[in-house]
């Protein structure tokens, strides 16, 4: 069963339409890999997919809810199920990382500060940040921007994990360290969607792609049914014939 | 004689352009106040957050109110009391300057000098805000921005603003009595006497009542442009500008409306 299901989505800026009819499923405890140019409207879906912009029409549905209907109020519930993992971190660059761990947990828990600082140390520990706990994000390079975003986007345990160009700047350390903490979040069954440029880290991880192009997501499967054809759309990105 | 060239490279707005930005504005602030207005009625509230912004609005405000209030008080007191002195009017400066700086002085320039630093302050703030996401972050934690970063400030400002213009009027007075005693002779008792005497409560409460207004005036535009910065850093002086310049006309112009209005209301009661 689809647990993020997307359907005949249009949206536009002003004139400039984005999508026309983007339509996709994500099945519980899969990871896709939404690929396409730059400027093709992925992190627009991503957005849409938690709330951050409404579509102009069509259905996103989350475990069966069309999110769509939704007002903000109820939609706090879905971002209590569904985090979102901002391309540069998003950290709130006023509270130190503790802090910033600690926002979802005091906003929507019951737990005191003593547990939320169990909770926080054991996080950070899991995604190698432990020296990190009384850093500020200035001092932070942006791989560990980066993963304390994911730290901060996991707190609360979420059912699924859409993350916007997770690897996109860091060097080959810091992408693997992101691969790793993605299959590991991904082996304790998190459903995910990965926007990403950065192909050989969408291969290792992603059990599907959907390639948007056009306004509409052209090519949809796994890889080994996507690369088969050299014809391919995304076959001609990965050797990078186009954009 | 202007240059043309250098005036044809000037950008320049059509008028219809101009009003739809204007109508964007008042309705945007119309939109703003709403989820203020429901935000406020929900749980929880974060008394912390709005204290913290009482401090940096408030108490980080002190310094440069209390220098602006004692040199307006200061010139005031200079300024009539020469002009005065030729006619024998010395001893009407402290009525004078009280009533000025109570009713109009006191309340528009402690509001000037909190929208240029407060304003700015709080435009650029959010606006840097959501060039970096954090206001997105925000939302997607499932909190609202509304009610974690805009409610404390406006708050903040409505509840320190008419505090601060209380302590205008009192180092402004207390400024001119030291002008009117060191340059004017004037003896300090009669001085202090005098403003007792001829100032009364409505040119206090005047000043108070316009500083709630004010405080509006200043942080509904600022959060209003912070809110609505979306292409990147440029944007975000952009944003400040026009929060500091909105707010000041606001203040400017409204002055002399409120003015009027609570003149009429004194003259009924």
């Amino acid at each position: 069963m689809a647990l993020i299901e997307i359907k005949n989505f249009k949206k536009s800026f002003g004139k400039k339409c984005i999508h026309d009819d983007v339509t996709f499923y994500v099945k519980k405890g899969e990871c896709l890999g939404l690929v396409g140019g730059s400027g093709a409207g992925k992190s627009v879906i991503l957005r849409s997919l938690i709330g951050l912009e409404k579509p102009d029409s069509g259905t996103i549905e989350i475990d069966g809810v069309d999110i769509t209907q939704l007002s903000e109020n109820k939609l706090i519930l879905i971002r209590k199920k569904v985090a979102y993992a901002f391309q540069g971190g998003a950290l709130f660059d006023s509270q130190s990382v503790f802090d910033n761990l600690a926002y979802p947990l005091r906003e929507h828990t019951l737990l005191s500060e003593a547990e939320i600082k169990n909770k926080i140390v054991a996080q950070l520990a899991e995604f190698g940040l432990a020296d990190a706990i009384e850093m500020f994000p200035s001092e932070l390079s942006g791989g560990m921007q980066k993963r304390v975003g994911l730290a901060r986007a996991m707190m609360l345990e979420p059912e699924i994990l859409l993350y916007d160009e997770p690897t996109a700047g860091l060097d080959p350390y810091n992408t693997k360290k992101i691969q790793e903490l993605i299959l590991r979040l991904k082996s304790k069954g998190v459903t995910s969607i990965l926007v990403t440029h950065d192909m050989p880290t969408a291969i290792a991880v992603c059990d599907k792609f959907a390639f948007l192009k056009d306004k509409k997501i052209s090519e949809q499967g796994t890889i080994s049914q996507l690369t088969e054809n050299k014809n391919s759309l995304i076959h001609q990105f990965i050797e990078g014939q186009m954009i | 004689m202007p240059n043309k060239k250098l005036l044809s490279n000037l950008p320049s707005q059509p008028i219809h352009e101009w009003i739809n930005d204007q109508l964007y504005f008042i309705g945007g602030i119309g939109f703003l106040a709403r989820d203020c207005y429901k935000e406020i009625k929900k749980r929880p509230f974060y008394g912390h957050l709005l204290v913290d912004q009482i401090y940096l609005i408030g108490v980080k405000s002190l310094p440069l109110i209390l220098i602006t209030a004692a040199s307006t008080g200061m010139v005031m007191s200079l300024q009539y009391g020469l002009g005065l002195e030729k006619f024998g009017g010395k001893p009407y400066v402290p009525r004078l300057v009280a009533s000025t700086i109570l009713r109009e002085m006191g309340p528009v320039f402690t509001s000037l000098m909190i929208a240029a630093r407060v304003g700015a302050g709080i435009a650029s703030e959010i606006g840097s805000m959501v060039v970096t996401q954090q206001i997105d972050a925000i939302r997607a934690l499932g909190t609202s921005p509304i009610k974690k970063i805009v409610i404390p400030r406006i708050l903040a400002c409505i509840i320190v603003l008419p505090l601060l213009v209380a302590i205008t009027n009192l180092v402004g007075n207390l400024g001119g009595l030291i002008i009117g005693h060191y340059e004017l002779s004037l003896d300090p008792q009669f001085y202090f006497r005098r403003v007792l005497e001829t100032s009364n409560i409505k040119d206090y409460m005047t000043g108070i009542f316009k500083a709630y207004f004010f405080a509006a005036f200043i942080a509904f535009p600022a959060c209003y442009f912070g809110l609505n910065v979306k292409n990147g850093t440029k944007e975000v002086g952009i944003a400040t500008t026009k929060a500091v310049v909105t707010a000041s006309l606001l203040i400017l112009v409204g002055n002399f409306f409120l003015s009027k209005l609570f003149w009429v209301v004194e003259k009924w009661l």
